[in-house]
């Protein structure tokens, strides 16, 4: 979601496609203790998935390497995961959705009212989701991620964040 | 729609891992559009933030990201590096309300809401004024006035014994949220507690009441949080720093038609704010706590540990 494109960000809407939220492919997903400098295509079904062994301790694969300890962390109750990917050629794609305004008319089924100005602007850009998932495979170098590990404890934030933002009771 | 969009060879589209509430795939179904991610300001901080808006329910989520040192994902068929973790949880708007509505305070009077949510620098904040209830929102935080013989419009002035008032009912169900969630707020666990005839010791309920203060005031700006740590009478520390009483007593001592424009006082005033809001009495009280067992927000979601993990 971060650009470059300096003053542009700041009034530039990114759109989710709730459409791609509906029912994307599951994904397979592994969180790894070490830095791959790359974003791109890698052979994972070839090389990680089928070392994966299931140890006394836990998963064990081997990565460059180096033995690594991991287990499934579970999405928390109430949460959805979901790998999302930001599309090409926004500009073809904002005047589609003109269209669909006027589809919009004749379809009157719809229970929720869209809302009723363009909220869509030719500079806006959009992003999608890919893929969906319920658990991944947290993996630490030699030792599973202990109950301290930070990501563990991020998981326990959208309770608090409930807490936080709910509506108090007036006097 | 396939999983892993592949571009072939080189350098892939980035991709973002996201964990949102469940309710958000069941209202997708009834929609065709107005779910996005725009760049408000944070209310703590003034600074920019990501925020998702759903339009339809409509309803407003804060973008919150989990980053560590030496993190990756393997996301299906490819590699993702960072190994960030986006969470979208839903946000309370009278936190980015109240932002504008204490900026639009200094002009002291009372403003219809278009007024006073505008901004040059994150143009998206009119979207706020289409959330429900807003009416019934902003009576936890200003008083207003109907004018029914012009219109029907209703003006708000912010008001700080309200917005306290809010703020403690915000601290007290955080406070309850954070015993059912069984987060250790405070600070080490001392032996003989075990040993002792009391297990709960007398200021285990501060511990909670500070922690909670301490989530809270990520939302709202420094001036705020400190008023709000004096209301909920948290301990002060023992050589409290004298304010400087001169400033004040000259600001007062001059004549209303002040020979200096407008704007200039007040960026003047601003910045001597600013200077003495460096530290405060309450956050220097902190200081001297022992605070190894308390987390913030930022715990979870900074990269200020780094942990020892070599080069794979």
């Amino acid at each position: 979601m971060e650009s470059s494109d300096g003053e542009a960000i700041d009034k530039r809407r990114v759109h989710l496609r709730p459409v791609t939220l509906r029912d994307p492919a599951p994904v397979l997903l592994h969180l790894l203790p070490c830095e791959v400098l790359v974003n791109r295509p890698a052979p994972v079904g070839l090389f990680f998935t089928p070392a994966i062994r299931q140890g006394p301790d836990g998963l064990e694969v081997s990565f460059r390497g180096r033995s690594l300890r991991g287990e499934e962390v579970v999405v928390p109750p109430g949460l959805v995961g979901y790998v999302m990917t930001e599309e090409k050629g926004e500009v073809l794609l904002g005047k589609q959705d003109f269209s669909e305004g006027l589809q919009d008319d004749e379809q009157e089924e719809q229970e929720l009212v869209e809302p009723p100005e363009a909220l869509e602007r030719d500079f806006d850009r959009f992003i999608g989701a890919t893929a969906s998932f319920s658990s991944f495979t947290l993996w630490g170098l030699e030792t599973i991620p202990g109950p301290d590990a930070r990501v563990r404890g991020a998981l326990t934030w959208p309770s608090l964040a409930a807490a936080i933002h709910a509506q108090v009771p007036e006097d | 729609m396939a999983a892993g969009v592949d571009c072939g060879e080189g350098a892939s589209a980035r991709q973002h891992v996201f964990l949102v509430p469940e309710y958000l795939k069941d209202a997708s179904k009834k929609m065709k559009s107005g779910l996005m991610f725009v760049k408000l300001v944070n209310p703590c901080s003034g600074e920019g933030a990501i925020y998702l808006f759903n339009m339809c329910l409509p309803q407003l989520f804060e973008i919150k990201v989990f980053k560590e040192k030496n993190h990756s994902w393997f996301i299906n068929e490819s590699v993702q590096s960072g190994g960030l973790l986006h969470f979208a949880t839903p946000m309370d708007p009278l936190f980015l309300l109240l932002h504008y509505l204490i900026k639009a305070d200094r002009e002291g009077k009372f403003q219809p809401l278009d007024q006073v949510v505008m901004d040059d620098v994150f143009p998206n904040c009119i979207l706020l004024l289409k959330l429900p209830e807003l009416e019934k929102l902003l009576r936890h935080v200003t008083e207003e006035k109907v004018n029914p013989e012009i219109d029907k419009k209703k003006y708000y002035k912010y008001s700080k014994e309200k917005t306290l008032k809010w703020l403690e009912k915000k601290v007290n169900q955080t406070m309850a949220a954070l015993k059912t969630n069984n987060v250790n707020v405070g600070a080490r666990v001392q032996s003989t507690a075990f040993f002792s005839g009391d297990p709960v010791s007398s200021d285990k309920e501060e511990d909670y009441i500070r922690y909670a203060h301490g989530l809270i005031s990520d939302y709202i700006p420094k001036e705020l949080s400190d008023d709000l740590s004096k209301y909920l009478k948290l301990p002060e520390p023992p050589a409290s720093v004298p304010n400087p009483p001169s400033k004040k007593v000259k600001l007062s001592d001059e004549p209303v038609e002040a020979k200096e424009d407008y704007t200039k006082f007040n960026t003047k005033d601003l910045k001597t704010v600013k200077k003495n809001s460096k530290m405060t009495a309450a956050q220097k009280a902190l200081a001297k706590v022992d605070k190894s067992g308390m987390k913030s927000i930022d715990s979870f979601f900074g990269a200020k540990h780094v942990k020892k993990i070599g080069k794979i």
